[in-house]
């Protein structure tokens, strides 16, 4: 098929409006993004321009041409993205933004993605479409991190899943279950070596009320407190997804139910509601 | 040739709506091409069409709509037949509109998307156009009145299409329509936009409706079997719908959480389809089954039940997926280890899939159409000889212009909806 000479053709597949300037997006598995946009033929340099939501900060990339009609921008997992959401927005010279729509974001890549166990930085950007309809990037960046992986809810218990990325656990490690209000001291829980990392048990029994934050102390009372946070794969909200059962038990303060899940920031957390 | 297609409603989201966008922009390389949409609620349609397919409709409705309160359009149908699933939408209006259309029509062929409208097509089109009726469903699925109002309607049409050749024997069998010129033709699905999958991710994929007729419960229930023995693996069931609530009570209650994941809906699908390396259907009942075709296309095998209509006749049991027993979440369990625990067989019959799902490409399905409309009218259909010389001579013309491109895979994908 010979493409005409500017504009690339609106061919066969039932397809999007094509008033909106779109980015295909593909994510490597390091952690980086490559974004494809349709060449409108405007002014050149054009820019994919990354704007922080709710701040000031932009991040720059130039297009470049990429053949078959597309300008194409690299994020690489290297260049500082403060974690956050970025609204994504095409720059012709000259012009000004306009918000990109989201078109085909292949995130294979990060499906299961498990970075060597001594990277010192965890990068993760994540390309989704918002309630809008328009393209936004989802970013964490975290040194050290700790992934969550399988939960287990047991008898009125929780036991936990995780890997350490850029710190390794000291002999009086340990997990901690922390009251986001402050009103209750935090419950700690003891950390055992399991498959491809550690793991550690939650007594819902000691946990009033409330919304409880888990964390790790991979250095002990004296180190670094890590945040528990699901991050490596392709889902940007996991909330919706990585659902659990809730349990109820008895405590010495009455029965609660207790429920883990994931906050906004996908951040591991449990909440507990009094019964009746 | 000026092909005419009636649709119920071009701006919305739906499979019969896909289809018809993705028939009529591969025929648009050679033919005339319009889409009459009876309805219009909203300023553009979801699905792009080719600017060479001219859009219009009947009756609008959006807010402002010249027809928002039009006084007939509270006044009931009488030529949409009654039985008809999309009756209480149409009325006195629509009857009107629809029959101006079909009776002053610049067409050689005009094209009916569902049974209400093949019907104003039988009743209302003017001596000349060859009238095709197509079937998005199946006749099994529609009721006995309906079922009755048809038989009286359908002689009247030149040609028919159904997605399935099972169909086609069901109208063959049960309805007797002399002379009306029967097709079984799939829906097109194009080539998507992204790479095909390559094997290598230890996940299982299903997508549709969370609908009872999806059987989501017994793929569910086949995972607590596959988890057993293979818990490295693990599914994720794309879509929204009713049964999801009762989907995440059987995940919590077969202890399933670490291993299927109800996803939401996910649009476009492809790029879903290829983070997977083996797809499920585990549905009672598939019209056709675009989602088996689908995934297909982005390279995986398919694990599905052998219901009616149409998985038997889109996968070729060991070859490129396979065919287990409906309803038995053993079988769906033995099928989908089966791929799993086999590296080799999996990969063979994923370049099969990929290889043998090209037919279902809307260059070729458009030929297929275009056969049945190229027939139709050199037999003449309702029209009088002169037309029929015209059209014929039309029809050469269009058929020596040679077959149509391959879709551009990178710009074949859905913006927004997926098939019912």
């Amino acid at each position: 098929m010979t493409p005409p000479a500017r504009r690339p053709p609106v061919p066969g597949g039932a397809d999007e409006p094509a008033t909106t300037p779109r980015a295909d997006c593909v994510a490597d598995v390091a952690g980086g993004l490559t974004f494809d946009v349709t060449d409108e033929g405007g002014p050149c340099p054009a820019q994919l321009l990354l704007r922080r939501r709710g701040g000031q900060e932009e991040v720059r990339l130039p297009l470049t041409p990429a053949g078959g009609h597309h300008l194409r921008a690299a994020l690489p997992a290297g260049v500082a993205l403060p974690e956050g959401r970025w609204d994504a927005y095409l720059r012709a010279a000259g012009a000004e933004p306009r918000r990109l729509a989201p078109g085909l974001n292949d995130l294979r890549s990060l499906v299961d993605r498990a970075p060597t166990a001594t990277a010192e930085r965890i990068a993760v950007r994540i390309p989704y479409a918002t309630k809008h309809g328009n393209l936004s990037v989802r970013s964490w960046e975290r040194a050290p991190h700790a992934e969550a992986g399988a939960l287990h809810i047991g008898d009125g218990e929780l036991t936990v899943s995780a890997r350490l990325y850029g710190t390794g656990p000291a002999p009086d490690a340990y997990a901690e279950a922390a009251d986001r209000h402050g009103t209750f001291p935090p419950v700690r829980a003891d950390v055992a070596p399991a498959p491809g990392g550690l793991r550690f048990t939650v007594s819902y029994g000691a946990l009033r009320p409330g919304l409880w934050d888990l964390w790790l102390r991979p250095g002990g009372a004296a180190g670094p407190r890590v945040r528990i946070a699901r991050l490596l794969d392709d889902i940007v909200d996991k909330k919706p997804v990585y659902v659990y059962p809730t349990v109820g038990v008895d405590t010495e303060h009455g029965p609660v139910e207790a429920t883990p899940y994931y906050t906004a920031d996908n951040d591991l957390s449990v909440t507990v509601a009094a019964v009746g | 040739m000026h092909i005419s297609f009636l649709i119920h409603n071009a701006y919305g989201i739906g499979g019969t709506i896909r289809t018809t966008y993705n028939l009529a922009n591969t025929l648009a390389e050679q033919h005339d091409i319009e889409i009459v949409s009876v309805f219009r609620h909203r300023d553009e349609p979801v699905f792009r069409h080719d600017p060479r397919v001219r859009l219009r409709a009947l009756v609008d409705v959006r807010d402002g709509g010249a027809d928002r309160d039009h006084a007939e359009l509270r006044r009931p149908a009488q030529v949409f037949p009654r039985a008809e699933g999309r009756y209480e939408q149409y009325s006195a209006l629509t009857d009107r509109r629809i029959a101006e259309h079909l009776s002053s029509i610049d067409a050689d062929v005009v094209v009916g998307t569902r049974p209400g409208l093949n019907v104003h097509l039988a009743r209302q089109t003017r001596r000349g156009p060859v009238r095709v009726g197509q079937e998005h469903l199946t006749l099994d699925s529609h009721s006995p009145a309906l079922r009755a109002t048809l038989r009286g309607a359908y002689p009247r049409l030149d040609g028919f299409t159904t997605t399935t050749e099972a169909d086609a024997r069901a109208y063959g069998t049960k309805m007797r329509l002399p002379g009306v010129r029967f097709a079984a033709v799939p829906n097109p699905v194009p080539a998507p936009g992204v790479d095909p999958a390559d094997g290598s991710g230890k996940w299982v994929v299903a997508a549709g409706r969370l609908a009872p007729v999806k059987r989501y419960d017994l793929l569910v229930r086949a995972f607590d079997t596959v988890r057993a023995e293979r818990p490295d693996w693990r599914l994720r069931i794309y879509g929204s719908g009713r049964q999801k609530d009762g989907l995440r009570s059987l995940i919590d209650q077969l202890g399933l959480y670490n291993h299927v994941y109800l996803m939401g809906p996910a649009h476009p699908i492809e790029p879903e389809w290829a983070k997977g390396s083996i797809a499920a259907v585990t549905s009672s009942l598939e019209s056709f089954g675009m989602t088996i075709v689908e995934a297909m296309r982005c390279g995986l095998p398919v694990v599905s039940t052998d219901c009616p209509h149409g998985p038997g006749e889109i996968i070729e049991d060991g070859v490129d997926g396979r065919l287990v027993k409906v309803g038995d979440v053993d079988a769906i369990a033995a099928g989908l280890l089966e791929l799993i625990n086999d590296d080799t067989k999996r990969q063979q019959m994923a370049h099969a899939a990929l290889k043998d799902s090209e037919r279902f490409d809307p260059a070729r399905i458009a030929e297929r159409h275009e056969a049945l409309f190229t027939g139709l009218t050199a037999r003449g259909g309702t029209s009088r000889a002169g037309r029929v010389r015209g059209s014929l001579h039309r029809t050469r013309g269009a058929l020596l212009g040679g077959a149509y491109a391959v879709r551009d895979a990178g710009r074949s994908v859905l913006g927004k909806g997926r098939a019912a």
